[in-house]
C-alpha cells in the first residue's frame, strides 16, 4: 500500500484551500492592513503545504532538497516583504479601518 | 542618494540571505551545462544580491565593500577572460573560440577541453553581466553623478 | 495523477485572475503592490506543478527558486521607493 500519494493529495488540497482563503481575504477585507494580514499569513502557509505535497509525490532525491531550500527561503523572505510594505504604508499615512462607533 | 533602511528586521534578513543568494548564483553559473542557467542568468542573480545590499544598507555602507572603480575593473575583466580564451584558440592554430584546440595546452582529450572552455566563457560572461547590472543600478540611482562627487556635494 | 495536478493548476489560475481585480481597481499603490506579491506566490507553485506534469521538475525547480528570489527583492525595492517618496 503506497501511502505517499494520498498524503500528497491531502497536502495539495490543503494548499489550494489556504490560497483560496487568502485571495478571498485580499478581495473582501476593508482596508490595506487587513488585506496584507490575509495574504501575508495565508500565502506563506499555502506555499509550505503545496511544497510538502509536491516533494512527497516526487520522492526523496536532490529535487526534494531544493524544495526544502525554497520552503526555508519563503519562510525568511515572505514575512520580511510583508513587514516592509506595511511599514511603508504606515509611514505614508494610510489610516487603519475602524468601526463607526470606535472612531476618534 | 540611497539611504539605509532604519529598520533592523529588513537589514538583518538581507544580511543573512545575501551569502546564500550568491552561492546559488555560483551554482547556476557552474551547472549551466546540465540545467537551465549559465553565464547571463547567474550574473543577473549575483547582481541582484548586490542590489539587495545597496537597497537595504545604503550607498555609503556598501561602498566600503565594493567601489565603483572595482565594478569598472570587473566589467572589463569578464570581457578580457572571454576574448582571451578566444584568442588563445587562435594562437593554438584553431578558429576563434575553437575549444578543442585547448587540449594541447591542458593535456586532456578534446571533449573535456570543450567542456572546460565553455565553463571559462560562462565565468567571463557572468562577471561582466554582474558588474554591468550593478553599474546601471548605481548610475540610475545617483542621477549619473559619480559617487565621489556625490559625497562632496552633500558636505 | 496528472489530472489532479492539472486541476490544482487550473484552480490557481482562477485565483490569479481574482487577485488581478485588486491590481487593476485597488485604491492606491499599496494595495496593488500587495496583490502583485500574492500573485507571485501563486506563480511559484504553478511553475512547480508545470514541472511535475512535464516530468522535468529538476529543470523547473531552479526557475521557481529564482522567481521567489526576484519577487522578494522587487517587493523590498518598491516598498523602499514608496517609503522615501515624499521627503528628499
Amino acid at each position: 500500500m503506497n501511502l505517499t500519494t494520498p498524503l500528497s493529495i491531502l497536502f495539495m488540497v490543503g494548499g489550494l484551500f489556504f490560497f483560496t482563503t487568502a485571495t478571498i481575504g485580499l478581495l473582501r477585507f476593508p482596508d490595506f492592513f487587513a488585506r496584507l494580514h490575509a495574504t501575508g499569513k495565508g500565502d506563506t502557509l499555502a506555499v509550505l503545504l503545496s511544497l510538502i505535497g509536491i516533494s512527497l509525490y516526487e520522492g526523496f532525491s536532490l529535487t526534494s532538497l531544493k524544495i526544502a531550500f525554497i520552503a526555508v527561503f519563503m519562510f525568511w523572505a515572505q514575512p520580511t516583504a510583508t513587514h516592509a510594505i506595511s511599514r511603508a504604508g504606515l509611514r505614508r499615512g494610510i489610516k487603519p479601518w475602524m468601526k463607526k462607533e470606535n472612531k476618534i | 542618494m540611497i539611504r539605509a533602511y532604519d529598520d533592523i528586521i529588513v537589514k538583518t534578513i538581507a544580511r543573512i540571505l545575501t551569502p546564500f543568494i550568491q552561492i546559488f548564483a555560483l551554482y547556476v553559473i557552474m551547472h549551466g551545462h546540465h540545467s537551465p542557467g549559465g553565464g547571463f542568468q547567474g550574473g543577473v542573480i549575483l547582481g541582484a544580491s548586490l542590489i539587495l545590499l545597496f537597497i537595504t544598507h545604503g550607498l555609503k555602507e556598501t561602498k566600503k565593500r565594493i567601489t565603483e572603480k572595482g565594478i569598472a575593473v570587473l566589467s572589463s575583466l569578464g570581457v578580457l577572460i572571454y576574448s582571451g580564451i578566444g584568442l588563445l584558440c587562435i594562437i593554438l592554430l584553431g578558429n576563434y573560440l575553437d575549444y578543442g584546440k585547448l587540449s594541447k595546452l591542458l593535456h586532456i582529450v578534446p571533449a573535456e577541453a570543450r567542456s572546460l572552455g565553455i565553463l571559462g566563457i560562462e565565468i567571463g560572461v557572468g562577471i561582466t553581466v554582474m558588474a554591468v547590472m550593478v553599474s546601471i543600478f548605481l548610475n540610475i540611482s545617483t542621477g549619473g553623478t559619480l559617487l565621489e562627487d556625490e559625497e562632496d556635494n552633500t558636505r | 495523477m496528472d489530472g489532479f495536478f492539472l486541476s490544482i493548476g487550473v484552480g490557481l489560475c482562477i485565483l490569479v485572475f481574482l487577485a488581478l481585480y485588486r491590481v487593476v481597481f485597488g485604491p492606491g499603490i499599496f494595495n496593488r503592490v500587495a496583490a502583485v506579491s500574492a500573485i507571485g506566490n501563486k506563480t511559484l507553485i504553478m511553475l512547480l506543478i508545470m514541472g511535475v506534469i512535464y516530468k522535468r521538475i529538476e529543470m523547473f525547480i531552479d526557475i521557481s527558486l529564482v522567481y521567489a528570489l526576484l519577487n522578494f527583492i522587487c517587493t523590498l525595492a518598491i516598498s523602499k521607493y514608496l517609503e522615501m517618496e515624499g521627503d528628499k
